[in-house]
């Protein structure tokens, strides 16, 4: 890049930034006088010198100009809106984000942008934990942050329905991303894959949401039988004494309900994706066994049988 | 001769240097060295840039509203520059990248729960406005912290251990003595990487699988070790574990994105046809268990393989009381 379109850049976002009033492209060009001559070749350097101040996240307005007959848009960046209310981190907590930021990333998005607005880079860029961490997957993850953050709903396509949703909070779990919201249509709190998500998501304007008393605190692991719409089944199932240890460290101690002599265990389970479910307790082949409710059992046998005549 | 710079674009040129202006004038002449330290700059591409700043300002453009650049000896000051006082906000993405850094890191061992990571996550929340620990979770993978934390020394110290190991796929339990390499976090689960010698080869195990973890007496040369281990994915099926065939309904397609297909045919009804490594039977077992109705046994080079599904539902009737 040139030094002049970098002079360009900076003086542009410079004088949007001090506008008491937004500011035509015409106007923008005779004050700053660093375009060229000719109108066509303005227009395009200009519209370039937009799309790169907003590929940074300069919020850059577009507002009429007061007065203007005919009506001709202005440009202007609010300054509540540009300035970063600086954390004030110390040089200690800014090297703790650093060394975080070295262990674990996310695809495609950079933690050092955001440092370097923070106050730069400080510290060992090694944490030296002897541990590895795959970059996590981000797909939608940043817009879905930003309306968290706002407060605003978002509108995307899950399961072939439009939803309106009031995002509250992500998580990332067994390799996947969890948005937590409320969906508007079911008036509930909703869990939702982002993987599964079949549209982009659409930021919705309007006034900053309310957020209701959030269901599941975060970190919880949202358990793949909970990731459902039917209505809530307490189901017990009683696990061989081998994979016991693993169960109980799965699911938490407060899940057990009777530990038999033999080594076994009879854990509680809140199931609301009854497919899910199966599919779990499957996966213990004939060293579990689901024992109530009688018709989540039933749905086993019933699957199961289904195999052995196929 | 130097490798040619990396080609810096345009808004990355910026937006660095919208940040280094309000952190130079605020401070009382930081040197040359330290800006270029800090910012990830190197010192000639740091004085371009401040060579451009003498030109920049607000109108009318008199030298009192443009950028004051000062070099002295090996320090640089900048008056002027009020308009650049703060850095640019930052994006929902450059937020989302430290948070959940942060929080994921504040899980692992020996984790930063009241120190500078975690007050600095707190600040952080409070100027992006979320709710501290509230808006984002990060699970690395289901793993006891003493066991991995046990781990991830051993490797620090090139150690032997003694793994009292559940392999899911065979679904049975055993004990190894493992010379660790490397402890990683993969798709939602922790791995650790090493040689096994009740296999005599390297081996991956599941973190959430150790039942438990005894250092021994041992230590090994950990720099031949990982020379010897650096091998490709995850998960490598050997070429001499028998290939299966599915014929898959198009709702299970998510089998070829879960599981390590090695090739797929679509065909005109949507259906697919899918070929697997079977590393293991209980894991086809598990596999076939769950697709249910929805997949087929085309093709098996192992001929138990075809009837595995039925086997391991009739199995699993008999416990049900045969019903």
């Amino acid at each position: 890049m040139s030094a002049a379109k970098l002079e360009r850049l900076l003086n542009l976002t410079a004088l949007l930034l001090e506008t008491p009033r937004p500011l035509s492209a015409q106007e923008i060009r005779e004050r700053l006088g660093a375009y060229p001559d000719e109108l066509e070749a303005f227009r395009r350097s200009f519209e370039r010198d937009k799309d790169d101040l907003r590929a940074m996240g300069v919020p850059l307005e577009v507002h009429e100009v007061p007065g203007s007959i005919p009506v001709v848009e202005g440009y202007r960046i609010p300054k509540d809106r540009y300035y970063l209310r600086d954390p004030g981190l110390t040089p200690e907590e800014l090297a703790a984000l650093r060394m975080a930021a070295s262990v674990v990333q996310l695809e495609g998005l950079s933690a050092r942008d955001g440092l370097l607005k923070l106050g730069g880079l400080v510290g060992e860029a090694d944490g030296g934990l002897g541990l590895a961490v795959g970059a996590l997957p981000a797909g939608n993850v940043g817009p879905l942050f930003g309306a968290i953050a706002a407060h605003t709903p978002v509108r995307f396509t899950y399961r072939g329905e439009a939803r309106t949703v009031d995002p509250y909070r992500l998580d990332f779990q067994r390799g996947r991303w969890y948005l937590s919201g409320f969906d508007h249509k079911r008036q509930d709190e909703r869990v939702f894959r982002l993987d599964r998500f079949e549209s982009a998501i659409e930021a919705q304007a309007g006034p900053r949401f309310e957020r209701r008393p959030a269901r599941g605190a975060p970190g919880v692991q949202l358990e793949p039988w909970q990731i459902g719409e039917a209505a809530p089944v307490e189901a017990r199932v009683l696990v061989d004494a081998p994979q016991a240890p693993w169960i109980v460290h799965h699911l938490g101690p407060a899940s057990v309900v009777e530990e038999r002599p033999d080594g076994s265990v009879v854990v509680t389970m809140t199931v609301t994706a009854r497919d899910n479910f199966r599919s779990f307790v499957l996966t213990f082949l004939d060293h579990a066994e689901v024992l109530e409710p009688a018709d989540l059992r039933e749905e086993i046998i019933g699957w199961l049988k289904a195999q052995v005549v196929a | 001769m130097t490798a040619p710079a990396a080609r810096t674009s345009a808004p990355d040129r910026v937006a660095r240097l919208l940040a280094v202006i309000p952190w130079i004038a605020a401070q009382e002449g930081p040197t040359l060295d330290e800006v270029c330290a800090r910012f990830g700059i190197s010192r000639r591409k740091l004085e371009e840039d401040l060579a451009v700043l003498t030109l920049v300002g607000v109108p009318p453009y008199t030298p009192d509203t443009l950028i004051e650049v000062t070099i002295e000896g090996d320090r640089v000051w900048l008056r002027f520059a009020e308009v650049f006082a703060k850095a640019l906000h930052l994006t929902p993405e450059q937020g989302l990248a430290l948070v959940a850094a942060g929080t994921a890191s504040q899980g692992l061992p020996g984790g930063d729960s009241h120190g500078p990571l975690a007050t600095a996550l707190a600040k952080l929340a409070e100027v992006l406005g979320v709710e501290p620990g509230e808006a984002v979770s990060v699970a690395l993978g289901e793993t006891r912290p003493d066991v991995l934390d046990a781990l991830r020394r051993a490797v620090g110290e090139a150690r032997r251990v003694r793994l009292d190991y559940y392999a899911y796929g065979r679904d049975e339990r055993s004990t190894r003595d493992v010379d660790p390499v490397a402890v990683f976090a993969h798709e939602g689960s922790w791995y650790v990487r090493g040689w096994c010698h009740q296999a005599g080869g390297h081996r991956l195990f599941r973190v959430d699988r150790v039942v438990e973890v005894t250092p021994l007496d041992h230590t090994f040369d950990a720099a031949a070790l990982a020379r010897a281990t650096d091998a490709g994915g995850v998960f490598a099926a050997g070429p001499e574990d028998p290939r299966i065939t599915l014929d898959v309904a198009p709702s299970a397609r998510w089998v070829v994105d879960t599981y390590p297909v090695e090739d797929v045919r679509t065909s005109e009804d949507g259906r697919l046809r899918v070929r697997l490594a079977v590393t293991a039977t209980p894991w086809l077992e598990r596999l076939l268990l769950r697709l249910g109705p929805d997949a087929r046994v085309v093709e098996a080079d192992d001929p138990s393989h075809r009837e595995a599904g039925r086997r391991a539902a009739g199995r699993i009737l008999d416990r049900y009381g045969g019903a």
